[in-house]
């Protein structure tokens, strides 16, 4: 890797297990130079800079030999991994994206409002009268599990399939890939049958739903959606969309005990709730960083990128760039530019509609009827690298109306 | 038809460059293009690039 810099240029050890995107040593860096050399390829470290090269034509999305890197190159996590929308590049990948766009369109979504408001208040009944809950168990992940059967319009009740397998998928996402290989495989076959079962249905009896819409989605020039490429797109909207908003759910709460007036602001004025879901994904978002992998050649400002590069994206410390956004606030009123927790470019998430709409829902319900939420003992966390969140969040409050 | 984008909330994701490559466009230097007054033949194209744009930031009248 070539770095042509003149000014200093920090060095982040992204590898070390007790790394944190959230650590002062980041800022630090952020505050030397817009960039840090890594182990492997370089960190984008402010707003700007990472607002060029999110986008940037000559950058693919960087994770397709996560697998591969791992010793994982045969079976079916890997072909999955391969055939993923999220691992395609250029005319494959726009193929598949226009393909299943029509199936996440905010049109229909606006229709299930009103399901995830009676998923949020059902959810809040259960736990309501104690003072105390554990947030995840109780709210965060049902909710984020139902909302993903709402959209493929299975029962509800079979909510803990989703969660139980979605989770396990997620495994792959983290170091111990390898060594928990067959469960994840063995999570992956039990998705796609449930996938399988739902095209059937759909093909048999058509809905105006989410897993029809794919099923029947066709353009001239692109064709069908094959059996295969339909089963990743509803593994995509499941293992894409239960884990990350379970965890963003989470890390909300967190976010908005440590800011009171503000969770009060929102008990008051519920209008502001997707306002509150941008403020709470600008400095803390689930998905800490992204990767690119360089293309093609090319120079942005002092640096010569070369292909073959990795170039990690690292949302929150953009999020939090002082240039931008001032001293370290949040303020759920303020107007502010667009944050990257939803990536960006051509693999900008395509369920940030839906993910958006239900934690809008979730989030002013919440404030209205958990009112002054104080963190108990027994909290755990996700590692702060990659897709974060609790994985227990145990809360007191007082019983709002 | 019009085709018109709000530039001030166009943050040049391109995912109407996928959605109608025909109208739409990101240049070399990051930027959107797009053809105001296109065919009609791309209205279908049109509108759903309009419909998956992350900001919501196309309008189409006429």
């Amino acid at each position: 890797m070539t770095v042509t810099a003149s000014s200093a240029v920090p060095h982040l050890d992204v590898t070390d297990p007790t790394f944190s995107i959230t650590s002062d040593e980041v800022k630090a860096a952020r505050e030397q130079n817009w960039y840090a050399t890594t182990p492997y390829g370089i960190a984008v470290l402010r707003y700007d800079e990472l607002s060029r090269l999110m986008k940037h034509p000559k950058l693919r999305q960087g994770s397709v030999a996560w697998p591969a890197h791992h010793g994982v190159t045969t079976g079916p996590l890997a072909q999955w991994w391969q055939s993923w929308i999220l691992n395609k590049e250029g005319e494959e990948h726009h193929r598949l994206r226009r393909l299943m766009n029509p199936a996440f369109s905010p049109k229909l979504i606006g229709g299930l409002v009103p399901r995830f408001q009676a998923l949020g208040n059902e959810l809040i009944d259960g736990f309501h009268r104690s003072d105390s809950c554990e947030f995840i168990s109780e709210f965060a992940d049902p909710y984020a599990a139902r909302v993903i059967a709402i959209m493929l319009g299975i029962p509800e009740e079979e909510w803990p399939i989703i969660s139980r397998e979605a989770a396990t998928i997620g495994l792959a996402l983290s170091v111990t890939i390898r060594s928990e290989l067959p469960r994840i495989e063995a999570a992956l076959g039990h998705l796609y049958d449930y996938a399988d079962d739902l095209i059937a249905d759909r093909r048999a009896h058509p809905k105006d739903d989410f897993v029809t819409t794919l099923v029947n989605a066709s353009r001239s020039e692109d064709g069908k959606l094959s059996d295969t490429e339909l089963r990743d797109g509803i593994v995509l909207l499941i293992f894409g969309g239960y884990d990350t908003t379970r965890n963003q759910l989470g890390l909300a709460m967190q976010t908005f005990m440590n800011h009171p007036d503000q969770w009060e602001l929102l008990a008051q004025r519920p209008e502001l709730g997707r306002a509150a879901v941008e403020e709470v994904m600008r400095v803390n978002p689930t998905v800490r960083w992204v990767t690119r992998e360089v293309l093609e050649p090319f120079t942005y400002q002092d640096l010569d990128f070369v292909p073959g590069t990795t170039v990690h994206m690292f949302s929150e410390s953009a999020g939090t760039d002082p240039r931008v956004f001032g001293e370290p606030s949040f303020d759920i009123t303020a107007e502010r530019k667009p944050h990257y927790g939803f990536g960006g470019g051509a693999h900008h998430c395509l369920g940030h509609f839906v993910a958006r709409s239900d934690m809008s829902e979730a989030l002013p319900l919440l404030a209205r009827r958990l009112r002054s939420p104080q963190p108990m003992p027994g909290a755990t966390w996700l590692p702060d690298s990659g897709n974060t969140g609790p994985t227990r969040l145990p809360i007191s409050f007082t019983p709002g109306t | 038809m019009r085709v018109s984008v709000d530039l001030g909330l166009c943050e040049d994701h391109g995912q109407c460059a996928i959605a109608a490559p025909a109208v739409f466009r990101i240049n070399d230097d990051g930027k959107l293009e797009y053809d105001a007054e296109p065919a009609d033949s791309e209205l279908e194209n049109v509108e759903e690039a309009a419909d998956v744009c992350p900001v919501q930031a196309i309008l189409i009248a006429g």
